[in-house]
This record gives structure tokens, C-alpha cells and sequence, in this order.
């Protein structure tokens, strides 16, 4: 296991070629996407009604998450209890009822059997209660469902942890949100390049922030043990307006001035982000070792005026997307991690790196070092053991 | 004034051409000169899976001229070093009956784009339809709105030019 590739001794230290090894990426989908930690899937506003759902794949296990005609939201295997047939195709609609056209078997929105013709001559003992669509556990957090396929993975809320409440500001403070849209994309790769941008990155590539002479106030970092990491900065006002010709893009508008910028990384892939009057989740899925395909879905508070949830539309369209005004850089470095990463060697962290013995959680807003306590449990998760030598 | 006539629809089909190479040439001060001055001239490129749902995100929204002029600031200034270029090929054929409201044609094209990366093979970027309404501008039919309606629904790769 792992024995081409040698994680180094100093906590700061990444090997490239976890970026790129087929086999590993193989075994980061048994044990960390089939297994036990929790995923999100979808928020509640993107399936409001009873009925609605939307497709989606858990790793590679395609799953339906769906609002019941009971008003309760479960996410099933997309896959017949007879013969596996996939059971929904369309990415999101809303039915009276889920049916295989394969042998017609009808299954209710809460999952259960409905109808399956020919019982008559069934095997001896055939019970339709015994086939209804096969549930995963599922949990909920300010209207975002998340599942799991282990039984091992602890409480949703224990797995959250330490960036519960930075993931509440990020989600409205309540999550009662309405969908307002997507920007779907895929990227040539890692998805753990994807998900590894840090603190240190933010004023150096993005060239409209100093141009706007946009800096950001106070803010700050909180890594947890699992994996996750919690970002909260202020937003101060944009210094060179003049810089735009149409300055009220970046307007704030929302009533969350003291922290404009709230974003929860979690653990595995998954960004959740609240920057300036922008609500978005970012649904990933790890399509292959070199493609990581991402669905931007934008909201709006149910709170919010007519004019509010207009200004939203305009700033979360042209703002953090694939081709954001502010991220379409980072979208360009994950491809540019990803083909730097055939070559040997390392990957390092420097800034904010206090030691290289051991990870820490205290980290300043700026600093790299943020990523270093996921880094070090996603090693412990796949079983690799730190080098002895330096 | 434009008009339902073959020889405006020759203008607007040359409007057309002149748009795609501005962006197959990723010239982006033609691109901004294939709009009106209008300051209510826009761009939007948006997905076919929100359009059908109903749904107001775009990938770009450019609603006013003051968005548009900005977009090409970020891609020729802020931007400039960050992305890998990459070469674009648009291919347009106009579709359906134009319509024409006071004056300015609406008129509706499929398109199709295929991308090459420097140093790459091909390969098809986004495929979809433009609705566009054309007034005459300076002598010369422009794009008082131009709309394209990706039917892409996960795009390949991220996006640096409009549509």
C-alpha cells in the first residue's frame, strides 16, 4: 500500500504525486468518498417542494436526493432494488413517483415499493416491503443535506465541529435560502488541488483585489482535526471604485457588513461561501485522478426585497464563478497544480509555517499553514506513514 | 432603419461575422465595438438548464454597457498572465424568422465553438443559440442585447471569453 509514494517527515511537506497516482485516487474513493464522512448534496431550496428532486453521484454511487410527498428530504441509491437499473435520469425534476421503465417497477417519493407487476409468479417469500429504494443515512444543517454511506461516520454535528457556525453565517445564518441558479463546470484536476487554496493566495493572484484597493479587513482561520477549515474576514469598502465602470457590482447590500467573507471548507472537497451579497455551495464530484467537475449553486435569503435578490443575481454571476472577476484565476492554478504535479518531489507550505514537527491550529488570516492540519489527516486517513528522515 | 429585408438581414449577418472574429482573434475592444452605445446594451451567457428552470444566474451578466466595458477591462488587464490562452472557432448559422419591433431586428443563430489549447488537440468548448436584438448604432447594425443560451451543461474547462 502506497509504496511508490513516500510522505516526507516535515508537516509542511506534500508529495506531488498524490495529485496524480490512478491507484491512490482508486483508494480515496472507497475510503474517503464511499466511506465515513458526511457529503453534501444538495440544499433544501433546490428541492423546496414535495416531490422535487435532483440527481447526483456520491463518489461514483449515482444517489437521488429527494423531497418526499411526507415533506421529508431522503437520499436513495438511483438504482432499482431488482435488476440495479438506473431509476431517474433527468438531474432534477419533480415526479408523483419513481419509475423503472425496465419492468415497470413504481417506487413513492418516500421510497417505498409502490407496484411491481407479475408478483404472482415472484420467488416464494417475495415482500414488497423489503424493496423499497435503498436509503443512506442522511442529516441536515441550516437546510443542506448531507449523507453517508458508512454507518461508521459519527453525528453530522460532531463531524462539523469546530466551522458549524462559520458554515451558519455562510448559509444565510438560518439557511432559509432560495435558489437562484448554477454555473456547472469541470476542471483538468486533482480534486485535492481543487480543494486546497489557501489564505496566503488571496491579495497575490487575484490582481482585481489590489486593484480595487480591496485588501479585506481583520479576519481569521480555523482548521479543525477532521479536515475542515473555517475562513472569516471583514470586507471593508472598496477603495478604488473608479477603477470599475459600474461600481455597484461590488456593492454590499446584505446585513452582514461585520464579516463580509465567510467560507467553510469541508472536508473532503466540498466550499461553502458567503463573500460580499454572494451565497454559494460549490458541489464537487471527483470524476476521475485528472477531472473534478463542480457545481456552483447560487442562493438568495427568502428575506431578501426584490431589489436585494436582483443585486445577488448580477454580483453572484459575474463574481466567484469559473469566470468570476475574482476567481476565475484559481480555476487556472488548479489545472496549473495538477500538470506541475507529474514532476518528483514535494509540494511545500511556508507562510505562517511556526514548525515542521507537528500541525497547530492557530493560524493568521494570510497564512498557508491553514491547510497543513487537513493534510495531515487526510495522510493518516489512506495510511501513509511519515517518513523518519528529514 | 432596419427592416424585415433581405438587405438588413445581410447587415445583421455581417454584424454576425464581424463578432465571431473579434472573439476567434480575441480582440476584445471589436468584441465591446459589435454593441450600440446604448447605455442599456448587454451580454449575457447563461445555460440552457436555467433558462428552462427558470432560473436568473448566468456564467456572465452584462445588463448595462458600463458591464461590458468592464468585462473586457478584467480579461485584457486584470487577468492578463493568470490563464492559459486558448483558440477559439465559432461557427453560426442564423435560424428561425427574424422579427422586427420598432425598428430593431430580433433575430436568433445557432452556435457552436470548439476550443484549442496551445499545444493541444481540439475539441468542442460549448454548443447553443444566440437571441440577439440589432439596432442600427453609428450608421451600423449593432447588438443592442445579444444572449447566448449554452446548452453545455457542464462546460469543459473555465471560462476567460464571452460566448
Amino acid at each position: 500500500m502506497n509504496a511508490t509514494i513516500q510522505w516526507p517527515k516535515a508537516v509542511n511537506e506534500i508529495p506531488k504525486a498524490i495529485f496524480t497516482d490512478a491507484a491512490l485516487y482508486e483508494r480515496e474513493i472507497e475510503t474517503i468518498f464511499h466511506g465515513a464522512q458526511w457529503h453534501p448534496l444538495a440544499h433544501r431550496a433546490e428541492i423546496p417542494n414535495r416531490g422535487d428532486f435532483k440527481t447526483m453521484l456520491l463518489g461514483r454511487m449515482p444517489v437521488i436526493v429527494a423531497n418526499g410527498e411526507d415533506g421529508r428530504i431522503r437520499v436513495f441509491f438511483n438504482s432499482c432494488t431488482h435488476r440495479g437499473n438506473q431509476v431517474e435520469t433527468a438531474s432534477c425534476g419533480n415526479r408523483k413517483a419513481f419509475e423503472c421503465p425496465y419492468h415497470r417497477w413504481m417506487f413513492r417519493t418516500t421510497g417505498e415499493l409502490a407496484g411491481c407487476p407479475g408478483t404472482d409468479e415472484f420467488s416464494p417469500g417475495f415482500d414488497k416491503k423489503n424493496y423499497g429504494l435503498r436509503e443512506l443515512r442522511t442529516a441536515e444543517y441550516c437546510g443542506l443535506i448531507f449523507a453517508t454511506a458508512s454507518a461508521d461516520t459519527p453525528p453530522l454535528e460532531t463531524w462539523i465541529g469546530g466551522v458549524a457556525e462559520t458554515l451558519a453565517g455562510a448559509l444565510g445564518g438560518d439557511g432559509r435560502l432560495k435558489l437562484l441558479g448554477y454555473q456547472k463546470v469541470r476542471y483538468a484536476s486533482n480534486w485535492k488541488a481543487y480543494s486546497d487554496n489557501d489564505g496566503y493566495h488571496a491579495p497575490l493572484l487575484h490582481v482585481g483585489f489590489r486593484l480595487l484597493g480591496w485588501q479585506g479587513g481583520q479576519g481569521s482561520q480555523k482548521p479543525t482535526a477532521n479536515g475542515h477549515l473555517g475562513f472569516e474576514s471583514q470586507l471593508k469598502p472598496v477603495v478604488n471604485r473608479d477603477f470599475l465602470k459600474d461600481p455597484s457590482l461590488i456593492d454590499l447590500k446584505a446585513t452582514d457588513p461585520e464579516s463580509g467573507s465567510r467560507i467553510a471548507q469541508l472536508f473532503p472537497h466540498t466550499v461553502i461561501t458567503k463573500h460580499m451579497d454572494v451565497i454559494n455551495v460549490r458541489f464537487a464530484t471527483p470524476v476521475s485522478v485528472d477531472c473534478t467537475e463542480v457545481h456552483y449553486a447560487y442562493f438568495s435569503h427568502v428575506d431578501d426585497s426584490e431589489e436585494l435578490v436582483r443585486h445577488r443575481i448580477r454580483q453572484s454571476s459575474n463574481l466567484l464563478g469559473p469566470c468570476g472577476m475574482v476567481s476565475m484565476e484559481d480555476a487556472s492554478i488548479f489545472n496549473r497544480i495538477h500538470i506541475g504535479s507529474f514532476t518528483p518531489g514535494n509540494a511545500e507550505f511556508q507562510k505562517g509555517v511556526k514548525r515542521t514537527d507537528e500541525v497547530w491550529f492557530d493560524v493568521k488570516q494570510n497564512d498557508e499553514s491553514g491547510n497543513l492540519p487537513k493534510w495531515d489527516y487526510y495522510s493518516r486517513l489512506m495510511g501513509f506513514k511519515r517518513s523518519e528522515e528529514a | 432603419m432596419l427592416k424585415l429585408d433581405e438587405a438588413s438581414l445581410v447587415l445583421v449577418d455581417n454584424l454576425q461575422r464581424r463578432y465571431i472574429e473579434a472573439l476567434d482573434r480575441r480582440d476584445m475592444e471589436l468584441w465591446l465595438d459589435c454593441f450600440t452605445q446604448d447605455a442599456a446594451s448587454s451580454y449575457f451567457c447563461i445555460s440552457a438548464e436555467n433558462v428552462e428552470r427558470g432560473l436568473d444566474i448566468a456564467l456572465m451578466y452584462d445588463d448595462c454597457r458600463a458591464r461590458l466595458i468592464d468585462r473586457v477591462t478584467f480579461i485584457t488587464k486584470v487577468w492578463a498572465g493568470t490563464f492559459q490562452p486558448y483558440r477559439m472557432r465559432h461557427l453560426v448559422q442564423r435560424i428561425g424568422t427574424p422579427t422586427l419591433e420598432h425598428g430593431k431586428l430580433n433575430v436568433v443563430s445557432n452556435f457552436s465553438i470548439a476550443t484549442t489549447p496551445k499545444g493541444g488537440g481540439s475539441s468542442l468548448l460549448a454548443v447553443g443559440y444566440y437571441e440577439d436584438t440589432v439596432a442600427l448604432d453609428r450608421g451600423e447594425p449593432r447588438f443592442l442585447c445579444k444572449r447566448a443560451v449554452y446548452d453545455t451543461t457542464v462546460l469543459p474547462r473555465y471560462i476567460v471569453y464571452p460566448f
